[in-house]
């Protein structure tokens, strides 16, 4: 039984990694004022470009800069949209997942020749647990920016009321385009965590909705970066428990265990909603 | 820009976005896009039978297209239509497996089936915005995984038909085939269905006071709640109906083309029908010209992997970039979180 908690422990916090990187993005993004309803591409988009190139460079490390790299680059497209052509944030956002999911299945025939799955790739192996580590120092290192540096004032007064922003000789927009990227880049790390960190692959729909369950720990974690990595922590659990009792209790039905963390972000999204405020001007183009 | 330069701008800036990016994807992927497109349009119009598969395809996504649209225009983002396809189709391919009634009644009761199934589904996500404020976007999307999870389940243990190889319901007696549209295809009188629904959808919206209702609740939700509309009802009715509409495209899916319900009934549909709905604009009769535009890169999109070895993917590519190009109009009346009543 000690093992089975053991194990159910260390594996939530397995789990909970790849959500709190994109949790973190969107903290961040909304903070400033952008919706990133684009995180479940940016991880997409991430994992896929991380087993890409340590599948051509045969280094994880660099598989893992890349994945963070191409993470930003959708970041910046979601910017650049937000900013200069005050686009629906959240069409904006919806458009980012097809390209990135598509064009993830794309690559994945073009380069692989196989649909589905790529081929596996030198992974970070059991050093993955320094990416663990990272998530949650990063969780505090945010929290911290945000609330006790003037950077971080200027990011959450973008978010809050732009127009003051101006007034204080800063320029709102370039924050936004900063905070977006930087959210973009958290995704894609938490994306290549999935395919080079756990895995060794990349394979079609394999970030399962993650981007979405991040946003809906940013709203349970009150838009602050240590309650939205607690939350992700719970979503984490969920995940775990399924996979644990799987092969410890035989009557459980499977399949529909596998509903269990959506369904946990379901409640926690309608549990706390109504007592929570998001930033004054999120998702307000400016 | 006016709304009649908008309609024409849209539809047509759609067109020559997406065969100029289809030719990139093209070349990419090393054919000349004289002979991708080709393959596409053989493929998809080549003859009776590619026809009919590319109709089957408009119709599968008209059906969440016009749902989408309805929430939409209500304000409300709903990116659960494949979930809600999805329950309604295992609502529809359940009943019809045990179903023991005439042919037509039976056929009406699996289409009442779907609309309840994907309605329920619906309304879930509305009557978490309504009461709690909850986010409609993340609810819809992680009830599409929730969807998935329960109907896998259910095929693979009490509802798998008894001779089922894989995970799916048994097949439907053949009285409960919806009938041919265009005989020797797989079309059924489904396209007729949904066409109809689009023309209803269109007055609705233009002439009832239902439909004016959602417009001002979409577009102005603080001045139509000030005029007395209960948004906290309009919410969970226009994502139930939208649910509803979604869960009888699913059911005219197993009743008219599978046969019985499969949990790869849809290679997303649900997602596809978000650019149709947006393409065209959220006017009804513009979207129905927007998903057979859809249609045919869907089922054209097969033959060009087959026979040019484009990815077939490049469609979703995209879609998503008309997307995001679409995004520059205000579509959704922004709300924060947990201001509904």
């Amino acid at each position: 039984m000690n093992e089975l908690i053991v194990t159910l422990f260390a594996l939530t916090l397995v789990k909970a990694t790849p959500i709190i990187y994109a949790a973190l993005g969107g903290v961040i993004s909304e903070r400033s004022g952008v919706i990133n309803i684009g995180l479940e591409g940016m991880m997409a988009a991430g994992a896929f470009t991380a087993v890409v190139a340590s599948f051509a460079t045969h280094s994880p490390i660099l598989g893992l800069a890349a994945g963070i790299g191409a993470g930003a680059l959708f970041g910046y497209l979601l910017a650049f949209a937000a900013t200069r052509f005050k686009v629906d944030q959240i069409v904006a956002g919806t458009g980012i997942n097809l390209i990135c999911a598509g064009g993830a299945a794309y690559g994945l025939v073009l380069l692989f020749n196989q649909p589905g799955a790529s081929v596996q790739v030198a992974s970070l192996g059991s050093s993955y647990w320094v990416l663990v580590v990272l998530a949650f120092a990063l969780a505090a290192l945010l929290q911290w920016v945000l609330y006790r540096t003037p950077w971080g004032l200027r990011i959450r007064a973008s978010g809050e009321n732009p127009s003051a922003v101006v007034s204080a000789g800063l320029n709102p927009l370039l924050l936004r385009t900063y905070a977006v990227i930087l959210s973009g880049a958290l995704a894609g790390l938490g994306g290549a965590f999935l395919s080079i960190g756990e895995l060794n692959l990349y394979s079609d729909g394999m970030t399962a909705g993650r981007g979405f369950i991040a946003l809906a720990a940013v709203i349970f974690g009150r838009w602050h970066p240590v309650g939205a990595t607690v939350a992700c922590v719970i979503f984490g659990f969920f995940e775990a428990l399924q996979y644990v009792l799987q092969g410890q209790i035989a009557w459980l039905p499977a399949n529909a265990m596998q509903a269990l963390p959506y369904i946990a972000a379901l409640i926690a999204l309608a549990g706390v909603t109504g007592r929570v405020r998001a930033p004054a001007a999120d998702g307000v183009p400016f | 820009m006016n709304r009649s330069s908008r309609i024409v701008a849209g539809p047509l800036g759609a067109i020559v976005l997406i065969v100029v990016l289809m030719s990139l994807a093209m070349i990419v992927a090393g054919t000349s896009p004289l002979d991708g497109f080709r393959a596409l349009f053989v493929g998809a119009l080549g003859g009776r039978n590619e026809i009919g598969e590319t109709l089957v395809a408009t119709t599968a996504l008209l059906f969440p297209a016009l749902g989408i649209c309805l929430a939409f225009r209500a304000g409300l983002f709903n990116i659960g239509a494949e979930g809600q396809l999805l329950i309604g189709a295992l609502c529809a391919g359940a009943l019809g497996a045990v179903l023991t009634v005439p042919g037509p009644i039976g056929i009406t009761l699996m289409l009442i089936a779907g609309a309840i199934g994907g309605g329920a589904w619906g309304a879930i996500a509305g009557w978490m915005k309504a009461r709690f404020g909850a986010n409609e976007i993340i609810a819809t999307l992680m009830l599409n995984f929730v969807a998935a999870a329960f109907a896998l389940e259910l095929v693979s243990g009490p509802l798998k038909g008894p001779l089922a190889a894989g995970a799916e319901t048994a097949w439907l007696d053949p009285k409960y085939w919806l009938p041919a549209l265009l005989p020797g295809t797989r079309l059924s009188i489904a396209l007729l269905f949904a066409l109809a629904l689009a023309l209803l959808l269109q007055w609705v919206f233009a002439r009832t006071v239902f439909g004016y209702d959602l417009r001002a609740s979409g577009e102005a939700p603080e001045a139509a709640r000030r005029s007395g509309i209960n948004l906290g009802r309009l919410t969970w009715l226009a994502l139930t109906l939208s649910g509803a509409i979604a869960g009888v495209g699913g059911a005219t899916i197993v009743s008219g083309e599978l046969h019985r319900f499969n949990t790869q009934l849809s290679p997303g549909y649900g997602f596809t029908a978000i650019a149709v709905a947006l393409v065209g604009d959220l006017q009804p009769l513009w979207i129905c010209l927007a998903a057979f535009g859809f249609g045919i890169l869907e089922s054209g999109g097969l033959a060009m992997q087959a026979s040019a070895q484009v990815p077939k993917d490049a469609i979703h590519v995209i879609e998503g970039l008309i997307i995001l190009v679409l995004a520059a109009r205000r579509y959704v009346a922004t709300r924060v979180e947990g201001t509904l009543p």
